[in-house]
């Protein structure tokens, strides 16, 4: 296999699990940081004895949440950002690049603000989810079937902006005084505060979407052998889409519903790891999606640790080492061609 | 040649619109004079310094309407102003309101501003009504107040005034502005006969607390908040402990660690929703509510600096009652 000759490559079993150790120390070291000082030990021994004292609570329903999401919401970031560049053959497809994960962002704040959700639980991640469909599929009208890197990011910026516009407006058109001021939230995304209801509601749909994608992985690697080889391998392309942007909707959606849309994480991972997994858009799915988990909650911590207030919003330590990369990306690309 | 010839020709034009625009408003209204800053002395500490007095003397430097003649026209472009002009003058001399005070949820006297047109706080929507006195808040947009300027309509900054001396001296200057002295004198003794019923025992130890607003801000020194708070007989955590200044965030965890025996949520009866009060709902607040004393203080009682405040010293002063009477139980 040509793909073998990349080099770098390493096993595959030990490379999934060093990473999810990293990801697990990432989330224990995230737990321990925060603004107030915390006998981690104690909180750890009073919340097990279910006592709920001061510390066991700071623990339980603040530090607990904010690493768990970081973690899932990360791991969903870097999943799908690996499926979709492996539908679009693209490695720019990222979900805040082509406007996914904006579309998400628009569907949750039409359903928060609008007061639906509190009809029923799951409304909120569900606004995301449908948010994130419509943006997916309105961008595989333009660029499905390997058009060319400019006709997506330029439909990437179209999808973008007209959601972030639609934000604005749902927002505006909100009558409480607050919301007009909770733009950057929902456009840069943000871990500070969240509770554990939120990390229950958001992970049932976004584990149904991790299943959807990591499913889609054999096809995916007959894709890179051209459409046609694939269909004559026997698997069916239509299903195929439909799988993975369902996949992508349900965990960018039900993600991005909770902590607003986080940008370049599912640039940064899979260009990271892809060199490691020679090349396979099957084996980069898992791969990715722990190593969008780390970058996040190391962006987390990050955000944590520079001494701004008030703090940093969490796409904003994400598009700083995104962006650059991402013009990097661009700029080979276009070497290449 | 050319090109200073032009320059003056342009320049001469600008004048020309600008003596236009002057004409347009009444020529009674050009002759306004400055008021003096009264306000600023008192309604800072000496402490803070010249640029804080300097901030809030624009608040009255501005002020043109001749003393002696009661305002026919009153505009108010801000919610403090609304309810400050609703209070001192005649119902027949406010024109128009904004939006925000005709809100039940965010207003104190919102039946009697859904009676005037609403504005949305914008310079042109007040010249519409001929003004002769235009009240601003104190972060009006600065383009606007130079316009209302420009076209010669006296206008009268109400601040934002950071001690219970301010807020009846603010009280004191807009009745002096509308002409109302009287109805000033009256507005003030109301408040403080309110705020004389609240006794504070000085031999007590105070109850801490700490305010939680949306958005995870919350109040510390050199605030009209922390002085409602010291008022009410509750000691400020922010302030004292964490010598915070003014208004700032605070993250969830600090509070909670902090333990106050008074949680003070600033939040209003019922709202649409908003991420920003959805903050006070928080799972930390509900876990650690049982060993604290919650109240919600909505924002119309404090937000401004009207005599609303005395109801507010009113209910922490109750709360503070509670946290004592539950500190003893234990």
């Amino acid at each position: 296999m040509s793909a073998r000759a990349a080099g770098a490559e390493i096993a595959y079993g030990p490379l999934v699990f060093a990473l999810a150790a990293l990801t697990l120390a990432a989330a224990v070291v995230s737990l321990s940081l925060g603004y107030a000082r915390l006998d981690l030990a104690g909180a750890i021994s009073d919340a097990f004895a279910g006592r709920s004292t001061v510390a066991a609570v700071v623990l339980e329903q603040i530090r607990l949440p904010r690493a768990a999401l970081g973690a899932v919401v990360g791991f969903s970031l870097g999943l799908a950002g690996a499926a979709l560049q492996g539908l679009l053959r693209n490695p720019l497809a990222d979900p805040g690049v082509i406007g996914v994960s904006g579309g998400a962002a628009f569907g949750a704040v039409v359903v928060f603000y609008s007061g639906l959700a509190g009809a029923f639980a799951l409304a909120m991640p569900l606004g995301g989810v449908a948010g994130a469909v419509v943006a997916a599929l309105s961008l595989y009208a333009l660029v499905g079937r390997g058009a060319g890197t400019m006709t997506l990011i330029l439909a990437g910026v179209t999808v973008n902006s007209f959601a972030g516009a639609l934000t604005a407006l749902a927002l505006n058109l909100s009558p409480n005084p607050y919301a007009a001021y909770e733009i950057m939230f929902w456009l840069m995304g943000s871990l500070a505060d969240r509770s554990l209801p939120q990390l229950w509601l958001a992970a049932p749909l976004t584990v149904a979407g991790w299943a959807l994608l990591i499913a889609s992985a054999p096809a995916l690697d007959a894709l890179t052998l051209g459409e046609d080889t694939a269909a004559s391998l026997g698997f069916d392309l239509g299903r195929l889409r439909a799988q993975l942007i369902a996949g992508a909707a349900l965990a960018v959606g039900a993600a991005v519903a909770v902590t607003g849309a986080i940008g370049f994480v599912g640039l940064v991972a899979p260009h990271l790891l892809r060199p490691l997994v020679g090349n396979r858009p099957g084996r980069l799915l898992l791969v990715s999606g722990f190593g969008g988990a780390i970058v996040l909650l190391v962006a987390d911590i990050v955000v944590r640790l520079i001494p701004v207030h008030p703090e940093l919003k969490l796409g904003v330590a994400t598009a700083l080492i995104g962006a650059p990369l991402l013009y990097g990306l661009i700029d080979r690309m276009r070497k290449e061609a | 040649m050319r090109g200073r010839a032009d320059r003056r020709a342009g320049l001469s034009r600008m004048l020309g619109a600008y003596r236009a625009l002057r004409r347009v408003a009444s020529p009674k209204r050009l002759t306004a004079r400055p008021l003096i800053c009264h306000a600023s002395r008192d309604v800072f500490p000496r402490k803070e310094g010249r640029a804080r007095a300097f901030a809030a003397c624009v608040c009255f430097a501005l002020c043109a309407s001749p003393a002696f003649a009661k305002p026919q026209r009153v505009v108010s472009l801000n919610l403090c102003a609304d309810e400050l002009a609703l209070r001192l003058a005649d119902a027949s001399v406010v024109k128009s309101v904004t939006w925000l005070s005709q809100d039940p949820r965010n207003a104190n006297l919102a039946a009697k501003a859904a009676a005037l047109p609403a504005n949305d706080g914008h310079a042109e929507e007040a010249l519409a009504y001929d003004p002769d006195l235009v009240l601003v808040g104190p972060f009006a947009d600065p383009a606007s107040n130079a316009l209302l300027k420009q076209v010669g309509a006296p206008i009268v900054e109400v601040g934002a005034p950071r001690t219970l001396e301010g807020v009846r001296r603010q009280i004191r200057d807009l009745a002096a502005a509308l002409g109302e002295p009287q109805r000033g004198e009256a507005l003030v003794a109301e408040m403080d006969a309110r705020l004389a019923r609240v006794s504070v025992d000085p031999h007590e130890r105070r109850p801490t607390a700490m305010v939680l607003q949306p958005n995870g801000f919350t109040v510390g020194r050199g605030s009209l908040a922390d002085e409602i708070l010291t008022r009410a007989g509750l000691d400020n955590l922010a302030a004292r402990r964490l010598d915070i200044a003014a208004d700032a965030q605070v993250p969830l965890e600090v509070v909670a660690s902090l333990a106050p025996d008074v949680l003070i949520l600033d939040r209003s009866e019922e709202r649409a929703p908003s991420l920003a009060e959805a903050a006070l709902d928080h799972p930390a607040i509900v876990a650690l509510a049982p060993r604290m004393t919650v109240v919600s203080l909505p924002a119309r009682l404090w937000t401004c600096g009207g005599p609303e405040i005395a109801e507010a010293v009113e209910r922490l002063a109750v709360a503070a009652a509670a946290a004592r009477v539950a500190r003893a139980t234990q």
